[in-house]
């Protein structure tokens, strides 16, 4: 067995190919977190929006970095970086019990490295190459989702003793989605959906009071207005505030007077409709629709699986990302610790969708590169 | 060959697998695509949800999420001022508390804090409404802006205020039957605010005849004059004698507009204007004036009072009886209802109820204050009547109307209809201007040198006040309850006018059931009661107007003494 693979294309020749238009696209959204982010200080870069701008030049930095390097080494860092994930998340998951609380993060000195956000890119990395590898006779073969499975298991465990319902949820959701993607029968998923279903009640008696209140305060945030409830009801009269034109940049009253919690990270979504109102909320979510629509198409043009995968897997987690975060402030989803990609104040996810955009724009340089397995 | 066929079966199979497999992955790919497409567009929508449909729904606690001054909606009511000026009704922008018990957290904790912070709440009440299922109950009305600091001290969101006017009056107690006062809604209950409330709403202001100053003494006079003599209550008013402006009326017991639930129902009975009472001898003032118009006869007339006279069942006696002929200064000044009664009789029942009729007395005033009452007038104006309404009894009317009738008697003889308004202001002070001569000059003349005979050597010398010249009468009548008259159940009034060479103020006081004490000798009577009262109001009075004293008609010498029998 023999792995026959064409020749890598040279740095200026990656150079050239850089997609400029998505660089666009991200910058724009970006931009919008800086403005949010200048908003909330009170019209101030600091303490958020400088910070966050310079960290977009360090993420920028390191997408055309990642971008450069050749799809095929990639591939072959899957395992490693997926390795790599599972080391930190037991890291933090020792020094979580050594510190008695949820600690998810590793501090780096410049940068609070949270591994479950690393660990995302790393299982969609390692599912890309797994399906690239198998065969499409075997995918709807039971004993296919054994490796996927235990891919998927493994740091969701660990992220679950964190705790962090929220990140092992969409773990298991990108997952699902690459699955499906692969070509996995449809009746695995009527089963799964039922098997979810079923254990509800079972998941509902593990779960922590906190996230059993956020479910709750979910399904009725009105019980609860001061408390559990107190983020939803503020972020729905925030956004019900803005109306149609909103209340214009630097006006939103109840983000600036801090009636509403966690402003600059989870709940920026808020702050911008406030001040832009129902048309800044619609151009933003519109933006991340292209985004998205954009990263399919590239994903489309891809001659190998792995870039496909890999392409569409990232674009996935990017809209949950999106779709979570937005859902929750607009009170269809309950509260879960989900920040709005490139948007929220936080320098792990900001790192992390660097990353994803450089892998994408990698698999996209070498879009016509086979990497086959003999 | 068979290998070779192998071959191509395989190959034939793998292109069209692969291609088949090509056209999964897409499939699958679009499909996935457009789920979250959707999802995207749920999002929008979501968003169009949020931020306009239920935009509304959230706009109404804006105020509740954070406090947001609103200004004061519409004109603001007009103020209402005496006629100096000073304020007497204003309104000024108070905050009213309410709940949107749909944002409270803890509908016990918070009831609980409102409680201590507003004494007059119920806890349970207020727990009861913080749970209902509304979005709007009223806490407390017009709170202190002590209270509203405390409200928000408690910090919680589901609390706000709404701006409401809230009317002031600064006289408070002492103004509160005639201003009046306003609902919580603003709109004029009783009083010139009721009269008044159509232009008050519109934010137009109103100047009242009233003086503070007077009304403050006249309060102050009569409030003496009750406690002194332990009584129920008490009316006085003073009106200028030419233009019918009232310039102070009082009712006692009063309330505190402010808050009127506070005070018992009597209390906001207003006894000038609404009370309807027999107010005895001093209808003589009005009877002597009906027999001097009618009858072209000299002061020297004597009437016989020796015996009490008899028409039918009824028998007419006098109170501080002389049993003597009496001339008609004397019938005035001793107060014989013989004489009177006499006099009477000689009008004629129809012209004295004619006469009387003529003086305003006997329909309700039309003044700008709602509450008036008519007067109770005999259906039949039979002899008995006509006698007995000589010396007021048989016929009840209010304070007012009497004090208006003298005012007619002493200022030359032209009808005066009280007024409440500012001369200024085109009230009814104009028609009073227009002279309706009601009585003779001649008449009033002699009816003036009457009331001060009545000051200087009758029943009113406790009213006198050297220099001023007070003329006036004094009446105590029973009053009637069930079986008839009852002879401990007093009404004291005096009226009278100063200076009475030329009249400019009609000043009359009355005390409903005063009990004699010490130094009354145990006398409830009017000269008692009400005459000491109208001598101080009418020295706080000179004060307040700045009248000087004018000793140069010495009292002593009184031109109809000449016809009053002098004792001891």
């Amino acid at each position: 067995m023999s792995i026959r693979i064409e020749e890598d294309r040279g740095l200026l020749s990656r150079l050239q190919r850089i997609n400029w238009l998505m660089i666009g696209l991200i910058t724009a959204l970006a931009s919008i977190g800086f403005a949010c982010l200048y908003s909330a200080a009170g019209g101030s870069l600091s303490p958020w929006a400088s910070r966050q701008m310079m960290r977009f030049a360090i993420g920028l930095g390191a997408m055309l970095f990642i971008a450069m390097m050749p799809t095929r080494f990639w591939f072959r860092m899957a395992w490693p970086c997926y390795a790599a994930g599972l080391v930190l998340l037991l890291i933090v998951e020792v020094m979580g019990h050594i510190g008695m609380g949820a600690q998810r993060w590793i501090n780096l000195g410049f940068i609070n490295l949270q591994p479950s956000e690393v660990m995302k890119i790393a299982v969609i990395m390692v599912l890309a190459r797994y399906y690239h590898l198998t065969s499409r006779y075997h995918v709807s073969e039971w004993h296919s989702l054994i490796t996927p499975a235990i891919i998927v298991f493994a740091p969701v465990c660990l992220v679950m003793f964190q705790p962090d319902l929220g990140t092992a949820l969409m773990i298991i959701m990108g997952a699902a989605a690459m699955v499906f993607i692969a070509g996995a029968p449809f009746r695995w998923f009527a089963y799964a959906t039922g098997a979810v279903i079923a254990i509800i009640p079972l998941a509902w008696h593990f779960m922590h009071d906190y996230q059993k209140k956020r479910v709750m305060t979910f399904l009725n945030p009105e019980s609860d207005p001061l408390g559990a409830g107190y983020h939803i009801m503020q972020s729905k009269i925030a956004l019900g505030s803005g109306g149609i034109s909103g209340k214009g940049f630097l006006e939103g009253s109840q983000s600036r007077l801090n009636f509403l919690p966690e402003k600059q990270t989870d709940f920026i979504f808020t702050l911008w409709v406030e001040e832009w109102g129902l048309i800044g909320g619609l151009a933003l979510l519109l933006l991340c629709g292209i985004i998205f629509i954009y990263g399919v198409w590239i994903a489309l043009q891809c001659k190998n699986k792995f870039s496909r995968y890999l392409t569409l897997g990232l674009m996935i987690n990017f809209s949950l990302y999106v779709f979570i975060n937005t859902g929750m402030v607009m009170g269809l989803l309950p509260v879960v610790g989900v920040p709005l990609p490139l948007v929220s104040y936080g320098g792990t996810s900001m790192l992390s969708c660097m990353i994803a955009f450089g892998l994408i724009m990698s698999c996209e340089i070498d879009r016509s590169l086979k990497i086959k397995a003999i | 060959m068979i290998f070779y066929r192998m071959m191509r079966r395989n190959a034939a199979k793998l292109t069209g697998d692969r291609s088949a497999m090509l056209d999964l992955a897409h499939g699958r790919l679009v499909a996935l695509s457009s789920f979250f497409a959707i999802i995207y567009m749920v999002l929008a929508v979501r968003a169009f949800d949020v931020s306009v449909v239920q935009a509304k729904f959230w706009n109404m606690e804006d105020a509740g999420a954070i406090v947001v001054a609103e200004a004061p909606e519409g004109k603001r009511r007009g103020s209402i001022y005496d006629r100096n000026g000073n304020m007497l009704a204003t309104s000024l922008d108070m905050a009213s508390l309410y709940a949107d018990p749909y944002l409270i957290a803890d509908p016990e904790k918070t009831a609980r804090g409102l409680s201590d912070i507003f004494p007059s709440l119920n806890f349970g009440k207020t727990l009861r409404s913080l749970q209902s299922a509304r979005r709007f109950v009223w806490i407390e009305r017009n709170i202190s802006p002590r209270q509203q600091e405390a409200v928000m001290q408690l910090g919680e969101p589901g609390l706000a205020f709404r701006y409401e006017e809230k009317r002031v009056y600064p006289a408070k107690n002492e103004m509160a039957h005639l201003v009046g006062m306003t609902n919580v809604d603003g709109r004029g209950l009783a009083g010139v605010e009721r009269s008044f409330d159509r232009m008050l709403a519109k934010g137009q202001d109103v100047t009242l005849s009233l003086d503070m100053r007077l009304q403050h003494a006249l309060h102050r006079e009569v409030g003496k004059a009750i406690d002194d003599f332990n009584a129920m209550g008490g009316a006085g008013v003073i009106m200028d004698a030419h233009t019918g402006e009232v310039l102070a009326g009082v009712s006692l017991p009063d309330f505190n507009p402010h808050e009127p639930g506070l005070s018992e129902a009597a209390a906001h009975f207003n006894r000038l204007t609404l009370g309807v009472y027999e107010l005895g001898s001093v209808f003589k003032i009005f009877s002597t004036a009906a027999f001097l118009e009618t009858h072209d006869v000299p002061m020297s007339t004597t009437f016989d009072a020796r015996e009490p006279i008899k028409v039918g069942r009824f028998t007419i006696s006098d109170y501080h009886a002389e049993e003597r002929i009496l001339t008609v200064p004397e019938v005035f000044m001793v107060s014989s209802n013989i004489g009177s009664a006499m006099m009477g009789q000689a009008v004629g029942g129809q012209r004295l109820r004619q006469f009387y009729e003529d003086l305003g007395l006997l329909s309700a005033m039309n003044v700008e204050v709602a509450e008036v009452a008519s007067p109770l007038v005999p259906d039949r104006w039979g002899e008995v009547a006509t006698m007995t309404a000589s010396y007021g009894h048989g016929i009840a009317t209010t304070p007012l109307n009497v004090a208006a009738a003298v005012a007619t008697v002493v200022n030359g003889g032209y009808l005066i209809e009280p007024t409440f308004v500012h001369a200024g202001e085109g009230g009814k002070a104009r028609n009073n201007r227009n002279k309706i001569s009601v009585i003779s000059e001649e008449t009033s003349y002699k009816m003036r040198e009457l009331m001060r005979l009545v000051v200087t050597d009758g029943t009113g010398k406790n009213a006198d006040v050297p220099g001023y010249r007070l003329g006036g009468k004094t009446g105590t009548a029973e009053k009637s309850g069930a079986g008839g008259y009852q002879r401990k159940k007093l009404i004291s009034s005096f009226v009278g006018a100063f200076p009475i060479n030329d009249p400019r103020y009609v000043v009359m006081v009355a005390v409903d059931e005063p009990k004699g004490n010490k130094k009354s000798y145990g006398y409830a009577t009017a000269g008692w009661v009400a005459a000491p009262a109208v001598q101080r109001l009418v020295k706080t009075m000179a004060n307040i107007l700045g009248m000087a004293p004018d000793y140069d008609a010495p009292s002593y010498e009184h031109p109809l003494r000449q016809y009053v029998a002098l004792e001891g």
